[in-house]
């Protein structure tokens, strides 16, 4: 399945109205805000239709997900949009996390719990905010997450120390942005390490920036930005993927995507891609095959990836991270 | 005392919305905590032991009111036994709090709930059985445990 789903769900006291992006979407925040509300207005109108009271309008068909033979129906069900709330064990099991991922299916899940078996984005971590009859979905966390709000371009952030996600080609190439400015960079070696990797480094005097895949964090986000609330040091950059900024950068000869990365629900269809983090990669990969000085590796980085061309335009994508 | 067990928990309840369906008594809401509860989670009145006036919904039966109202309903007077607090948002976290200084009360917690950067309080964590009084002390135990849930 692919593209961005408007979806308004109706009552004459109270209306959703909202845009689901991707495979998965979290529902989550404080008690109180609807979202339990959201989902039996959604399963009267699939049982009931217009005689429950209840209008959605949405261009594909909105359902949920609840009982003992879940199983079945999501292999039954295709190009859906599957509601699912909290008290359901098996949104935790490792069938469903592999079922989902597999299916051509969007997942709205209302949960607080952590499911590092499904890689949802930050983008997708949405609250609903309450104004009368209206519940609007906020974003709950921004690319550059701080304790402060936004960081603007005047203030922008001189890391004394990075800590990278990855292991392979974006900690290569973040390493060497750092030793450029002489201060250290070390990799966590997957996002479940870096609440660790944090702990680690409580010494370190100045700031902390923590990078990581946007497009996949999303199981670790409530940890780590309850880490940040408290420590004040530490900075996380979480664009979607390494790949994507080298993409969004625009730093490759000849590689040109900016269609697909203005519009990406278009061209990702999540059966083929459990993550936006995986088609980046692909793309990158795909565009750059067979040449022999781009040719992209997520294991090796090539050497041009490294040129002070590329470093530069990464270090002005980058903005509000100042690299000098 | 407020105990936490982070992770599974052998026991526990885990669909705190369909147990407070079957198991919720009216004279529960007499109550001024539960009142105030209700007022501050749900912005809600309590009218009686079946009627509770929502600004959003109207008048509703207590079983739709939220599920961290409900989980918090739960602890409050069956505190012998163990709720899954994930259903609670960090909007409950004061009232867990407030129910565990005046009675010895185990909650589960799947997710790392905020209990407020600048709050003192003390929770004893029961995979460790350490006793901590802040989050900066709470937040690197609880992440250790909640690492390690098994999804199965």
């Amino acid at each position: 399945m692919k593209g961005a789903h408007r979806i308004i769900v109706e009552t004459r006291k109270i209306k959703y109205d909202f845009v689901i992006n991707r495979n998965i979407t979290i529902l989550t925040g404080d008690s109180g805000s609807g979202k339990t509300v959201l989902i039996d207005m959604i399963r009267e109108y699939r049982r009931y239709g217009s005689d429950s009271g209840v209008t959605v309008s949405c261009d594909r068909i909105c359902k949920t997900l609840d009982n003992e033979d879940w199983e079945y129906q999501l292999k039954e069900t295709e190009g859906s949009i599957i509601f699912i709330d909290e008290g359901n064990r098996f949104l935790f099991s490792k069938r469903f996390a592999e079922l989902a991922l597999a299916s051509d299916n969007y997942f709205v899940l209302a949960t607080r719990e952590k499911l590092p078996m499904l890689p949802y984005s930050i983008h997708e971590i949405y609250g609903f905010r309450k104004s009368g009859k209206f519940h609007e979905a906020k974003q709950k966390y921004n690319e550059i997450y701080h304790l402060y709000g936004e960081i603007t371009d005047k203030d922008g952030v001189a890391p004394q120390y990075v800590i990278t996600e990855d292991s392979n080609a974006g900690y290569e190439f973040f390493s060497e942005l750092s030793r450029q400015i002489s201060i250290s960079c070390i990799s966590a070696n997957g996002k479940s390490n870096i609440m660790k990797k944090l702990q680690d480094s409580e010494r370190v005097t100045g700031k902390r920036l923590v990078i990581v895949d946007g497009a996949a964090f999303g199981s670790e986000m409530k940890e780590v930005s309850e880490y940040l609330a408290l420590s004040g040091q530490v900075v996380l950059y979480a664009p979607e993927s390494f790949e994507w900024i080298l993409l969004s950068a625009n730093v490759v000869p000849k590689v040109n995507v900016r269609h697909i990365l203005q519009d990406p629900a278009d061209y990702i269809d999540s059966k083929q891609f459990a993550s936006w983090e995986r088609f980046f990669t692909e793309l990158l990969a795909d565009q750059t095959r067979g040449d022999i000085v781009w040719n992209y590796s997520k294991k090796k980085l090539p050497r041009a990836y490294l040129s002070p061309r590329v470093m530069n335009a990464v270090k002005r994508f980058m903005k509000v991270i100042v690299w000098e | 005392m407020l105990t936490i067990i982070y992770g599974d928990a052998k026991d526990s309840v885990y669909n705190t919305s369909v147990y407070f369906k079957n198991t919720y008594e009216s004279e529960w809401f007499d109550s001024e905590l539960v009142k105030r509860i209700i007022k501050d989670v749900d912005d809600s009145e309590v009218l009686s032991g079946e009627c509770i006036n929502s600004p959003v919904l109207g008048q509703i039966p207590p079983e739709r009111l939220s599920g961290g109202v409900k989980t918090l309903l739960l602890m409050l007077n069956e505190p012998d036994k163990i709720f899954n607090a994930s259903t609670c948002g960090d909007n409950c976290a004061k009232w867990i709090l407030e129910i565990g200084k005046n009675m010895d009360l185990t909650i589960n917690l799947r997710h790392m709930m905020s209990f407020g950067k600048d709050t003192e309080f003390e929770i004893k964590v029961k995979n460790s059985g350490e006793v901590v009084h802040s989050m900066k002390e709470l937040l690197p135990i609880a992440s250790k445990y909640l690492n390690v849930m098994r999804q199965e």
